[in-house]
């Protein structure tokens, strides 16, 4: 397995450290952004959709750890923030926070490590394109 | 104990809420830029389409429009959210005792509303503070993004009303109770800037001057990074 490159996620994240974390302090954890989200409303409203729950536990817990993860713990993110989230940007929060912006600045630290996601709906059996992206 | 509460830690707590208030707006304004000049905005576009359409689609866009907004969507949530955010600045500014103080140390007073309407504005916010804890407690989507940072912020917020019902209403001991609502207060009012409670500077920012689909108005400006 791939060691990840903490040096260059803490540089990346340092990039748009100032807005990022402005924006995760300015959450409320209020949910009122959980309906806004179509993924949302069509799992069943499973919160692991809600566009805030996303944001949180994906870039949220990479600022809280300073960026000091392992591939695993990214590799585990990756299906919150491809699979769970399509940046559609129809998702509304009253204080105006960019939850696609961030999920997709999660994205681009993944990218730079190597990992990426697929869409299964779009390139057929999930755990096989998913196992051929980790080898490949 | 309450000289020190009433005279240095006031002025520690107004010095640490208007300086962070300021550096939290100054922080937010670096990080944008002035917008370029777009000619075709969503409105603009909208106002060119607009004779394409019967007034039924007119009147139904509207109506989806409505829909989609948070009282629309949440109209408990919404109501109750406005009115907790009604008192929670209506009733500390404009309470008599509070102006009678501004009085003693200031030598002004600004408008008072009656004590029988700051102590149901109270009970009321208290309702409102509790129908929150309550949301975060048993509703899953709140319980899935709720730590115990929330919690205390809710306390923090919801503790100065409540130690300022007791002294209101002299229930336990009065100067006990009124030492604990002073510090509660400066612990709600220094807290702000910095915690999760800066949601107050961070809307009125960026609903006001980023321009985005949900902004008040066109908004002139933009992030930079
Ligand atoms: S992103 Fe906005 S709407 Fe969603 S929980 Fe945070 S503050 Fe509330
Ligand atoms: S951008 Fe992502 S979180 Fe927002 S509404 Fe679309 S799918 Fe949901």
């Amino acid at each position: 397995m791939k060691t990840v490159d903490t040096k260059k996620i803490k540089d990346m994240l340092k990039m748009k450290k100032a807005r990022m974390k402005l924006s995760l302090s300015a959450c409320a954890s209020c949910s009122i952004c959980a309906e806004s989200c179509f993924l949302f409303m069509s799992k069943d409203k499973d919160p692991q959709y809600m566009p805030s729950y996303k944001v949180v536990n994906s870039l949220g817990k990479l600022y809280k750890k300073r960026g000091k993860v392992d591939r695993l713990f990214l590799e585990k993110m990756r299906d919150l923030i491809w699979k769970n989230c399509v940046l559609c940007e129809r998702c509304y929060c009253p204080f105006g926070i960019d939850i696609p912006g961030m999920i997709a600045f999660a994205r681009s630290i993944c990218r730079s490590q190597g990992i990426s996601g697929v869409y299964p709906h779009t390139l057929g059996a999930p755990e096989e394109e998913y196992s051929k992206n980790e080898t490949g | 104990m309450y000289d020190l509460a009433r005279g240095p830690l006031m002025w520690a707590a107004f010095i640490i809420f208007t300086g962070g208030v300021i550096y939290r707006s100054v922080q937010l304004f670096m990080l944008t830029r002035k917008k370029d000049r777009s000619f075709y905005t969503s409105q603009s576009l909208k106002k060119q389409d607009s004779g394409k359409y019967s007034s039924e689609e007119k009147k139904l866009e509207l109506l989806v429009s409505f829909q989609n907004t948070l009282i629309g969507k949440h109209p408990v949530m919404a109501l109750i959210s406005t009115v907790f955010h009604f008192c929670l600045f209506v009733v500390p500014v404009f309470l008599f005792a509070h102006n009678l103080v501004l009085f003693e140390s200031w030598g002004f007073v600004l408008v008072s509303l009656p004590d029988s309407v700051c102590d149901i504005l109270t009970i009321i916010f208290l309702f409102c503070a509790v129908f929150f804890l309550v949301r975060r407690l048993v509703v899953p989507k709140v319980q899935a993004v709720s730590t115990p940072y929330d919690f205390l912020l809710l306390l923090i917020t919801a503790a100065p009303f409540l130690t300022g019902l007791f002294a209101y209403h002299q229930w336990f001991d009065y100067n006990t109770v009124l030492i604990i609502h002073i510090l509660a207060g400066e612990v709600m009012v220094a807290a702000i800037p910095f915690t999760k409670l800066g949601h107050m500077v961070f809307f009125f920012f960026v609903r006001i001057l980023i321009g985005s689909e949900y902004s008040f108005g066109r908004g002139s400006r933009t992030w930079i990074t």
